[in-house]
């Protein structure tokens, strides 16, 4: 069994949330993946704030990170993270429904590690989760003070 | 109409009443004279008085007349002088030196007085005409002195403030008509003791209470020993002209705002719609994609509970999501097209044809293509958006012919104007009806069925907002069955 990092989903949609953890599922790569739905809540789970108070402060090894989010947008976030001295190496793999080019150059000038556009069809999608998953969460070694499982 | 110097010269019209006058002027001098000399020759009075007689008679008639009848009448008086006063009495005898000393000086003394004093007259008359032509202009010319106390007031001053010149003289020019400087006025004072010159825009009241704007012009008298002794101001009223102005600047402004107005709503039109496709691109899809994902579950996880046709269906939802995806995706395409801006440089078509190819080629999936591609040339244009149009026309013919064993597609140039490059793209694919030809660059315009031939209906109305951007033009030939060729045309430079 390889090492396997724990993976941050940044995502309002409950159906994009459900299919994406199917496809994770299906790969067995889901058992170390927080949910958080919106930007807030997701800065509040990076900072060890609010709900996540009580966490252990160690880092995701990657961040899966929608655009369009309530409150905090991905780009808000994506900012904050690539700004602070201490989330800043943190993976960042935009998972955006739409090839909008300026959404693509202001996430790749914040830093952005990947920009992903979510296939409409299926299996194109499962694929794509599949394939960032075990990139980013088994392949890549994460910055120190991530959290990676034996 | 524009006023031109007629047959008639001005001289024509002046009377000839003068030489009238003269005539007038000889006869009565002739008679005074002769009276003068009836008088003192009859009262016995002594030459030397008669002397001072003649000579105050010949100064008034000098006063009085010209000069021809002064001249006749001094000569006249003389003579008489000489011949009735002076020893012996009615004879012109030249016995005595002082006979021609008196012959010589009575006249000779006549004649410069008459000369001195009507030179002098005529000095005098010359500056009265003068003076008076100021009062023939137009313009508002007034004299005030250093105390800016009015001393002249012409008649265009009277017309244009309502003050006689009676009134207006003795006022103090500035208190009258209320003016109002640009500058203080120790500042213009100074610079029309420094330049003797000033000019300059003022606003006066006139004598009923109204405003005047007048351009002002000052110029400087000074006497021999160089100290100012009085301004010359003449005033041109400009109210019209300044309302005028007035008027087209405030006009300017309200067409600047307008402007502004109209470009504020553009802009905020255009960010609308970017919003508008925005959310269209992130939010219309994200269900497309839970569609066609939860039919794929049902379809893996209850395989045993769906029956053929049901499975079907689902296949059908799935592709229905997709195509809808595809649609979206290209129709957000075409709106960027129309957005975006051009970025041009020279571009290459034959690199660009080269290209459009390798892109295609991969799709062609085993087919048997012929291709014919003749030289192309540079053109002035956006890259990728020129690339786009291509591969879209090269797609299309090479999606048109799916149904020839043997597809053959050409690229070349065709004839077009000198300042204009003409590419064709001809297959011999299924072609279409010419009568469709004008539905065939509407988006979602489609002359085949889906079942046919695959497409979103947004190709070639891409490929025609391409080209229009580009200042060009695209239009296309065909015949059911005997293939079809597009043309585009793009600017050279």
């Amino acid at each position: 069994m390889h090492e396997l990092g724990r993976i941050l989903i940044v995502e309002d949609d409950p159906s994009d949330v459900e299919l994406t953890l199917t496809a994770l599922e299906e790969y067995n790569l889901a058992n170390e993946v927080v949910v958080t739905r919106d930007g807030e809540e997701a800065l509040d789970y990076l900072y060890c704030r609010g709900k996540f108070q009580t966490r252990t402060g160690e880092n995701p090894a990657v961040v899966l990170l929608d655009l369009k989010l309530p409150k905090v947008n991905g780009l808000e976030v994506l900012q904050q993270i690539k700004g602070d001295e201490k989330l800043g190496m943190i993976p960042v793999v935009v998972l955006t429904s739409s090839r909008e080019e300026g959404d693509m150059v202001s996430s790749y000038k914040l830093g952005v590690n990947a920009f992903v556009v979510k296939p409409v069809d299926f299996h194109e999608f499962v694929n794509a989760i599949k394939e960032l998953g075990i990139f980013w969460a088994v392949i890549n070694d994460p910055p120190p003070g991530s959290v990676k499982k034996k | 109409m524009a006023w031109r110097p007629g047959s008639k010269s001005l001289m024509a019209h002046i009377p000839t009443h003068s030489f009238w006058r003269a005539v007038a002027q000889c006869l009565a001098g002739s008679i005074a004279v002769a009276l003068l000399t009836f008088g003192c020759f009859h009262f016995q009075v002594t030459p030397a008085t008669v002397g001072l007689l003649y000579l105050i008679a010949v100064v008034l008639v000098s006063l009085t007349g010209a000069l021809v009848p002064s001249l006749l009448v001094s000569i006249i008086a003389s003579q008489c002088m000489n011949y009735f006063f002076t020893e012996p009495l009615f004879s012109f005898s030249m016995n005595h030196p002082l006979d021609f000393v008196a012959l010589v000086v009575f006249p000779g003394t006549a004649l410069i007085v008459t000369r001195l004093i009507s030179t002098r007259r005529r000095a005098m008359d010359v500056l009265l005409v003068q003076a008076s032509l100021l009062n023939l202009t137009h313009d508002t010319v007034f004299v005030r002195d250093t105390s800016d106390v009015i001393t002249y007031w012409n008649r265009g001053a009277e017309e244009r403030y309502g003050w006689t010149s009676e009134e207006a003289v003795g006022q103090v020019s500035h208190h009258l008509a209320q003016t109002i400087f640009p500058a203080p006025l120790e500042a213009i004072n100074a610079e029309l003791l420094r330049t003797g010159r000033w000019e300059g825009e003022l606003t006066h009241t006139r004598r009923d209470g109204t405003k005047i704007v007048v351009a002002s012009r000052w110029a400087l008298q000074r006497d021999q020993s160089g100290n100012p002794v009085s301004v010359l101001e003449t005033n041109n009223d400009i109210s019209e002209r300044k309302r005028a102005e007035e008027q087209l600047r405030k006009l300017n402004d309200e067409l600047e705002q307008r402007v502004i107005d109209r470009t504020t709503e553009l802009v905020a039109t255009n960010k609308e719609l970017e919003a508008f496709t925005y959310s269209v691109s992130h939010d219309l899809r994200a269900p497309l994609r839970h569609m066609a994902g939860y039919t794929e579950l049902i379809q893996k996880n209850a395989p045993a509970v769906l029956d053929e046709k049901s499975r079907r269906y689902m296949r059908m939802i799935a592709d229905a999501a997709k195509r809808m995806g595809e649609l979206i995706d290209d129709l957000l395409a075409f709106s960027r097209i129309g957005r975006a801006e051009t970025q041009k440089t020279m571009v290459s078509l034959d690199q660009l044809v080269k290209e459009a190819l390798s892109d295609v080629r991969q799709d062609q999936g085993g087919r048997d293509i012929v291709w014919r591609v003749g030289e192309l040339r540079n053109v002035y244009g956006d890259r990728s958006m020129l690339r786009l149009a291509l591969c879209n026309l090269v797609a299309n013919a090479v999606k048109f012919t799916r149904t020839r064993p043997r597809a053959e597609i050409e690229i070349g140039r065709a004839d077009g104007k000198a300042d204009e490059i003409v590419v064709f793209i001809k297959d011999n694919g299924v072609g279409f009806e010419m009568k469709y030809v004008n539905k065939l660059f509407g988006v979602f315009q489609r002359l085949h069925r889906t079942e046919e031939f695959e497409g979103t209906g947004i190709g070639l109305a891409t490929v025609q907002r391409i080209i229009n951007r580009h200042g060009g033009k695209v239009w296309a030939e065909g015949m059911v069955d005997r293939g079809a060729t597009f043309y585009f045309s793009v600017p050279k430079s």
